[in-house]
């Protein structure tokens, strides 16, 4: 488990989305942190994610269900939404011991490409971030498609809900 | 003789449209096929294919007393192509009974039926064609939420009864593995990857389907790649355009 700093409580609210609190923190060039905690969880180790920021950029993601850091703290987090999500402002050197873990850094567009499926965010992000960010080694993708157990989670709740929507939209004579 | 396909994301934005046109072009080299609009709620075939301006469109099928599917279907790109138009007006005003009506009747009269179908699973018309194709082409382009749309409209057509004829990866990046990755949790065979490339926006601008704008691209190649991997199994056309008209039918908009 890492260690989150105190910050100020900026927002809290409930989303459709993960994109609208990620441009949120961008547009208010958010020094802090992004919590996000689906309300609609997937698997049972679905827990809530913290995503720190600095000028608005993403640079840390955490997940504490997994207890997985870096672009791998991603896939969990991308769920169908909504999202309970929470903004937090904090001094730039509270996040530095953060920071300074390179296993937990992420590309500054992955929160918003991977997670909240939002390529033009992503790319107003990385187009904020400093020039001297070095990509993390783990691709997001590849760690979503290394969790077996989250990717059959995601396939047994989908075939759940297509068996109770037959019922439910009267697919039962077509299904056999 | 026909086989009908869904061709399907359950997101937008995975190059859903442009694969239906581009598997039908590489196709039609062999087959008969019919392309429809089955995203009657935010239809774009029309975009794809020079029939901006076509009048009527399957939305006037869909209509009491509009055309009928002979008039909505046109010649292009050696393909019969059912465009849908854009208007709510007449989104809210199709009835989707007449939706099942009208793909039978194409479907009793093509040898390839591909359905390019809502980017969706959120309502009982956006599964529909899902449910009626025979098997279903997931689309996807490798992020995670694309993925997870993919897995799950995979598993909403196994559900259903629909096989899965493969998977069509999108937009891939040089050095990206992962089709190869991925490959274990999808029942059909990687139909191809297909290289991000300015081509498929390009062939979008100009109206053309991908095969016809830029029939010696990268991307093309790999269209032709996935198209020869699908190995269509002719059904018989009477027994799919009955499988459409008993459907049941999904609520109004």
């Amino acid at each position: 488990m890492i260690e989150v700093p105190n910050g100020d409580l900026r927002a809290s609210r409930v989303v459709a989305d993960a994109a609208t609190p990620l441009a949120d923190a961008l547009d208010r060039r958010l020094t802090g942190y992004v919590v996000l905690r689906p309300a609609e969880p997937i698997a049972p180790d679905d827990g809530a994610g913290v995503v720190t920021m600095e000028d608005g950029v993403p640079v840390v993601a955490y997940h504490d269900g997994t207890d997985r850091g870096g672009p791998a703290a991603l896939g969990p987090l991308a769920g169908p939404g909504p999202y309970r999500a929470e903004l937090y402002a904090t001094d730039a050197a509270a996040l530095e011991p953060l920071h300074s873990a390179a296993e937990l850094r992420v590309d500054p567009g992955a929160p918003a490409e991977q997670v909240a499926d939002a390529p033009e965010l992503a790319a107003r992000a990385r187009e904020r971030a400093p020039a001297d960010r070095d990509p993390p080694e783990t691709d997001p993708v590849e760690a979503f498609l290394d969790d077996e157990e989250r990717v059959e989670a995601i396939k047994q709740r989908a075939r759940d809900e297509a068996e109770r929507r037959a019922a439910e939209w009267g697919f039962d004579e077509v299904v056999e | 003789m026909v086989e009908a396909f869904a061709v399907a994301s359950g997101k937008g934005g995975t190059g859903k449209t442009t694969s239906t046109l581009a598997l039908g072009m590489a196709l039609a080299e062999e087959h008969d096929v019919t392309v429809v609009d089955a995203d009657t709620g935010m239809a774009n075939l029309l975009f794809h294919t020079g029939l901006s301006d076509a009048e009527p469109t399957l939305h006037d099928v869909l209509v009491d007393g509009g055309a009928t599917v002979e008039e909505a279907t046109y010649e292009r790109f050696g393909m019969r192509v059912v465009p849908c138009g854009t208007s709510l007006a007449a989104f809210e005003a199709a009835d989707p009974e007449r939706l099942t009506d009208a793909v039978a009747e194409l479907a009793a009269d093509t040898d390839v039926l591909l359905l390019d179908s809502p980017a969706t699973l959120g309502s009982k018309a956006a599964v529909l064609p899902v449910v009626l194709a025979d098997r279903a082409v997931v689309v996807l382009q490798p992020t995670v939420p694309a993925l997870s749309d993919g897995l799950k409209v995979q598993e909403y057509a196994l559900s259903y009864g629909t096989g899965v004829a493969g998977v069509l990866f999108n937009k891939v990046r040089d050095g990206e593995g992962v089709a190869e990755q991925a490959e274990r949790y999808f029942e059909g065979p990687t139909l191809a990857e297909v290289p991000d490339s300015e081509v498929a926006p390009a062939a979008r601008s100009a109206g053309e389907p991908l095969l016809a704008h830029a029939p010696d691209s990268e991307a093309a190649a790999a269209f032709r790649e996935a198209a020869d991997k699908i190995d269509v199994r002719a059904g018989d056309g009477e027994a799919v355009a009955d499988r459409f008209r008993s459907a049941v039918v999904p609520d109004p908009p």
